[in-house]
C-alpha cells in the first residue's frame, strides 16, 4: 500500500508540477501572480471535449488543438489585459488575473454549463505494476507526459537561445533590454508558456477527474503552494514541492482519511512558510514588492 | 563635549567585497560633522550602519556611550536619532502636515490609546500638530501643510524632509547627501537650514555628501573614507591641504 | 507658538473647515437616510433584510481596507475572519443564547486576537507569500469547520431568534444593529486614518525605510493592523451569521469570500473612506440583479474589476470624488491668488 500511495502521488505531483511550473515562470518574469493559470487548463479541457464530443477528433489531435488554444489565449490575456498595466505594482497585476479568473469561470458556465461532465476518453482501467507497485495507466501515461515536457523545458532553457533570453530578463530586465533582448516579446512567450503548460495540466487531468469550471480550482491552489516551496523563483524547487505535495497528501488520505487531503497542503505551506519565508530553495529576492 | 555617536572597527562586507573595511569615527555632539570620499568609497554602506539599516560584519557602534550594535533601524528615532534620505523617501500619497507629524511616531503613546481615541492620546495628537505647524513655519512650508508631498516642487520636498526629521525632537541628525540634485538656490537655502538647526536648535548634524562647497563651508569637522578605510580627519581647512585627500580626489579625476 | 496668519491664509484655513463640515454632513445625512429606509412607503421587510447584507458586505469591505487600502498589504484570506467571527457568535447563541450584541463584540474580538496572532507569523512573509499564506488561511478555516464536530459542517446550526436588551428583533431591528455597527466602524476608521497609529499605517505602505527610520515598528504595526482588520471583518461575519439565524459551512468555509472583498475594496477603492461603500453594493447588487445569469455575473464582475485596474486604479470612490476635489482645489486656489496679490 505504501509503495501505491507514493507513486499515486508522484503522479498527481506531477500534474500539480505542470502548474506550479507555469507559475513560477510567469511570476518570474513578470512579477504577475496569475491566479487565473487553473482556469486557462480549464478552458483547454473543455476545448479538448469539444473537440473530440463534437468534432468526432481523436485524443491527440484534441490535445494538440487545446495546446493551441491555451496558448492563444495566454498571450491574447497578455495582450489586452496586462500589457496596459505593466508597470503597475503586483497587487494590481494579481487582481487582474483575478479578474480573468471570474471570466474564465463565467464564460465556462455560460457555455457549457455548470455542472460536472465526464470527460470523453478514459484510460485503460487496469493497473499496471511497477518496481512491485500497482499503477493505473493513466497515472503512467500523466507522469510520462508531465517528465516529457519537463525535459523539453530544461532543454529550452539551458540551450535555445529564447530560453537564455528568458533567464536574462528574469534576472535582470533592464540590463537584458539594453542588450538588445526584446523583452516585449520574451513576456509573450511566457504568458504563451503559461498556456502550454495549462493545456497539458487541464486535458491530462480531465480523465482523472471530471470536467467543470471549478475543476482546477484545487489544484491552482496547490499549484501555488508547490511553488512557494521553490521561493516562487526555482522551477526545480516547484517540481520538486509539486511532487512532495502529491505523495504527502496521498499519505495523509491513505492512513489518515480522506478528509485530510486537501488539509495537508496547507498545513504543509503554514509550517514552511512559519520557518523557512523565503521558500525551500528560493534565493532572497532583491526587488521589492 | 561628548561623542554623541561613534562608530569602531566597523567592517561590512558583501559576498567578498569588503565595503568597510575597519572604519573609526566620532561624531562630536552640537558639531556639524561630514562624511566624504570617492565614489565607491563605502559613505553609503557606512551610513546605513550608522542608522541601523544595515548590520555590520564587526565592529561597535555606540549612541551616547550605549552599544547600540544590535539595534533595530526602528529603534533609533526614540533614542534621538534622525535621518534623510539621498533620493527624497517621503509619503508621497500624503500631505505634508501628516508627513511631518509621522517624523514624532515615537511620541504618540500607547497605540490603543491613540487608535480609540482616548482623550489623553487626543490632547497629545493636537501638542504634535502645533510642534509640526511650527516646525514648518521654520521652513517655510506653511502654504504647503495640507497639499500632498508629491505636488510639491522639489526644494519644497528636501524641506519636507528635512521637516520630517526635526518633528521627532532628535539630538542628531544624519544627511545622506542632502544637496543632490538641487540648483544652487536650493542648495544654498538648504545649507542655511543646517546652520540653523545645528546653532539655534542645538542638534548635531552628521552629513554624507560630495558638494566640496558646503561641505567645506558648514562642517566643523570632516572625515575621509577611501576604499572602504579611514583616509583622514580634521578640520575642513586640514583636510583642504592633506596630501594624501588631495591624491585620492585627483586620482579619481585622472582615471575619469 | 502660533504661525503669523495672513487674512488669506485665514480663508483658506476657514474654507477647509466648512469643507470638513460638508463631508460629515453629507456622512450623517447618509446614515439618517439608511436609518429611515424601512420606514419608507413601499419598502418591503426582505428589503431590510437585503439591505442588512449590504451593511455586512461594507464592515468586511472596511475590515479589509484597513489591511490593503491603508497598509499596503494583502490579503485574500479575510473569509477566514467572517467564519471565526461568526461560528463564534453562533456557538455563544446556541450554547449560551446570548444578546446580539455580545455575540456580536465576541466574534469581533475572537477575530482580533486570532488575527494578532496569525499576523505575527504572517508578516514576516513579503506580499506575495502573505498573500498565499492568508489564502491557506482561509483554506484552513474551512477545513476546520467542515471537519471539526462542533462546527456542525455542512449541516450547520439553527440559532435562536436574535435578541437586543431581552427583546426579540425582527428583520427591520436587525437592520438597525447592523447600521449602528456600520456607523460605529466608520467613526473608528475615520479616528483611526487622523491618528498616529493610522499615519504609522500609510506611512508603512508608501515608504517602509522611511517609516522605520521615524521609529515606527514595522512588525508591531503591521500586526496591529491585521489584527484591527481582522476585528472588523470578524463583526461582519458575526452578523452575518445572525442574518439568517443560520450558520453552515456551505456558507463559511468557501474561500471565495475573501477574494470578493479584495473586489470589492479594489473596485470601490481602497484608499479612501468612501471606497468599502462603493465596494459592498457593487459586491451584494451583481448577483442580486444578475440572479437569473450567474455565469454573467462572475463574467461582468471579472471585466468590471478589470476594467478598474486598467482605468481607474484609485476605484470607483476615487472617480466619484474627482469632481467635488476638482471643484474644491479650484475654490482653494482662487483664495490663494486673492492672498497673493496682497
Amino acid at each position: 500500500m505504501f509503495g501505491q500511495l507514493v507513486l499515486s502521488g508522484i503522479a498527481t505531483g506531477a500534474l500539480y508540477a505542470l502548474t506550479a511550473v507555469a507559475v513560477v515562470v510567469v511570476f518570474r518574469n513578470t512579477r504577475t501572480i496569475n491566479l487565473a493559470q487553473g482556469d486557462f487548463a480549464m478552458i483547454g479541457a473543455f476545448a479538448a471535449m469539444i473537440f473530440i464530443k463534437d468534432l468526432g477528433l481523436n485524443y491527440y489531435m484534441a490535445l494538440a488543438l487545446a495546446v493551441v488554444t491555451c496558448v492563444t489565449l495566454g498571450i491574447a490575456f497578455e495582450r489586452l489585459v496586462m500589457r496596459p498595466i505593466a508597470d503597475s505594482d503586483w497587487l494590481t497585476l494579481f487582481t487582474a488575473t483575478l479578474g480573468m479568473y471570474y471570466v474564465l469561470h463565467g464564460v465556462a458556465g455560460w457555455f457549457w454549463g455548470r455542472d460536472t461532465k465526464a470527460f470523453p476518453v478514459t484510460f485503460d482501467p487496469t493497473p499496471i505494476e511497477v518496481v512491485g507497485a500497482l499503477i493505473s495507466h493513466g497515472h503512467l501515461i500523466n507522469m510520462g507526459w508531465a517528465a516529457g515536457i519537463g525535459l523539453m523545458l530544461f532543454l529550452f532553457f539551458r540551450y535555445t537561445k529564447q530560453g537564455i533570453a528568458m533567464r536574462a530578463v528574469t534576472d535582470d530586465p533592464d540590463t537584458a533590454m539594453l542588450m538588445g533582448i526584446p523583452v516585449r516579446f520574451i513576456v509573450m512567450l511566457t504568458w504563451g508558456m503559461a498556456g502550454f503548460l495549462a493545456a497539458f495540466a487541464g486535458v491530462l487531468l480531465a480523465p482523472i477527474v471530471y470536467v467543470a469550471p471549478e475543476m482546477m480550482d484545487e489544484v491552482l491552489i496547490k499549484g501555488y503552494v508547490a511553488a512557494v516551496f521553490g521561493g516562487l523563483y526555482s522551477i526545480p524547487g516547484a517540481i520538486l514541492g509539486a511532487l512532495m505535495i502529491g505523495v504527502a497528501e496521498n499519505m495523509a488520505g491513505g492512513y489518515l482519511g480522506s478528509h485530510y487531503k486537501t488539509a495537508t497542503a496547507f498545513a504543509m505551506i503554514v509550517v514552511l512558510l512559519a520557518f523557512r519565508p523565503q521558500g525551500l530553495f528560493g534565493i532572497q529576492k532583491r526587488r521589492e514588492f | 563635549m561628548s561623542e554623541i555617536l561613534r562608530c569602531e572597527n566597523v567592517i561590512v562586507s558583501f559576498g567578498g567585497v569588503i565595503a568597510c573595511n575597519n572604519i573609526t569615527l566620532g561624531i562630536e555632539e552640537g558639531k556639524v560633522v561630514g562624511l566624504i570620499g570617492p565614489n565607491g568609497a563605502g559613505k553609503t554602506t557606512l551610513f546605513n550602519v550608522l542608522t541601523r539599516f544595515q548590520d555590520c560584519d564587526e565592529g561597535k557602534l555606540f549612541f551616547d556611550g550605549r552599544d547600540i550594535g544590535r539595534h533595530k533601524p526602528h529603534e533609533m528615532a526614540p533614542l534621538g536619532m534622525a535621518r534623510t534620505f539621498q533620493n527624497i523617501n517621503l509619503f508621497s500619497e500624503q500631505s505634508t502636515l501628516s508627513n511631518i507629524l509621522i517624523g514624532a511616531h515615537h511620541r504618540i503613546g500607547n497605540p490603543f490609546a491613540n487608535m480609540f481615541g482616548l482623550p489623553s492620546a487626543r490632547s497629545n495628537e493636537r501638542a504634535l500638530v502645533e510642534k509640526a505647524e511650527y516646525i514648518a513655519e521654520m521652513l517655510r512650508l506653511t502654504d504647503d501643510l495640507d497639499n500632498p508631498v508629491k505636488n510639491l516642487p522639489y526644494g519644497h520636498q528636501k524641506r519636507v524632509e528635512m521637516a520630517r526629521a526635526l518633528a521627532g525632537d532628535p539630538r542628531i541628525i544624519l544627511l545622506d547627501e542632502p544637496v543632490a540634485g538641487c540648483n544652487d538656490e536650493e542648495t544654498a537655502d538648504l545649507k542655511e537650514i543646517v546652520r540653523r538647526v545645528n546653532q539655534d536648535l542645538g542638534i548635531t548634524v552628521f552629513l554624507v555628501e560630495h558638494d566640496m562647497s558646503m561641505v567645506m563651508s558648514i562642517c566643523d569637522h570632516i572625515y575621509v573614507i577611501n576604499f572602504g578605510a579611514n583616509l583622514a580627519e580634521g578640520t575642513p581647512a586640514e583636510i583642504q591641504q592633506n596630501p594624501e585627500v588631495i591624491k585620492a580626489y585627483l586620482g579619481e579625476e585622472e582615471d575619469a | 507658538m502660533h504661525a503669523k496668519v495672513s487674512s488669506a491664509q485665514a480663508g483658506a484655513a476657514a474654507l477647509k473647515q466648512a469643507f470638513r463640515r460638508h463631508n460629515i454632513a453629507a456622512v450623517v445625512a447618509m446614515f439618517a437616510a439608511a436609518l429611515a429606509f424601512p420606514f419608507m412607503p413601499g419598502v418591503e421587510g426582505w428589503m431590510a433584510s437585503q439591505a442588512s447584507l449590504i451593511v455586512i458586505y461594507i464592515i468586511a469591505a472596511q475590515g479589509v481596507s484597513i489591511l490593503t487600502g491603508y497598509t499596503g498589504l494583502v490579503t485574500v484570506g479575510h473569509g477566514g475572519f467572517l467564519a471565526i467571527g461568526a461560528y463564534t457568535s453562533a456557538l455563544l447563541s446556541k450554547f449560551f443564547g446570548v444578546d446580539l450584541v455580545i455575540g456580536i463584540v465576541a466574534g469581533g474580538l475572537m477575530a482580533g486576537v486570532i488575527g494578532f496572532a496569525l499576523g505575527l507569523v504572517f508578516l514576516r512573509l513579503s506580499g506575495a507569500f502573505m498573500a498565499i499564506g492568508t489564502l491557506g488561511f482561509a483554506f484552513f478555516v474551512g477545513t476546520v469547520v467542515n471537519n471539526v464536530p462542533i462546527f456542525e459542517g455542512r449541516e450547520g446550526i439553527s440559532l435562536p431568534d436574535n435578541r437586543v436588551l431581552g427583546m426579540e428583533i425582527g428583520d427591520v431591528g436587525f437592520y438597525v444593529v447592523s447600521l449602528t455597527c456600520l456607523g460605529l466602524t466608520t467613526l473608528f476608521i475615520y479616528r483611526l486614518v487622523h491618528s498616529g497609529v493610522g499615519r504609522a499605517f500609510m506611512a508603512l505602505r508608501d515608504s517602509e525605510r522611511a517609516a522605520e527610520s521615524s521609529g515606527v515598528n514595522r512588525l508591531l504595526f503591521r500586526t496591529l493592523s491585521f489584527s484591527v482588520s481582522a476585528a472588523i471583518t470578524g463583526i461582519a461575519g458575526a452578523l452575518n451569521a445572525h442574518i439568517v439565524n443560520y450558520v453552515s459551512a456551505e456558507v463559511f468555509a468557501d474561500i471565495w469570500y475573501s477574494v470578493d472583498f479584495l473586489v470589492a475594496t479594489v473596485v470601490g477603492g481602497s484608499a479612501m473612506m468612501m471606497g468599502p461603500f462603493v465596494g459592498g453594493v457593487f459586491i451584494v447588487m451583481v448577483p442580486f440583479f444578475l440572479e437569473e445569469l450567474a455565469d454573467f455575473a462572475f463574467i461582468f464582475k471579472g471585466v468590471v474589476l478589470i476594467g478598474v485596474l486598467i482605468l481607474a486604479p484609485a476605484g470607483i470612490a476615487g472617480v466619484l470624488a474627482r469632481p467635488v476635489q476638482a471643484w474644491r482645489a479650484r475654490k482653494l486656489k482662487a483664495l490663494q491668488q486673492t492672498g497673493d496679490a496682497e
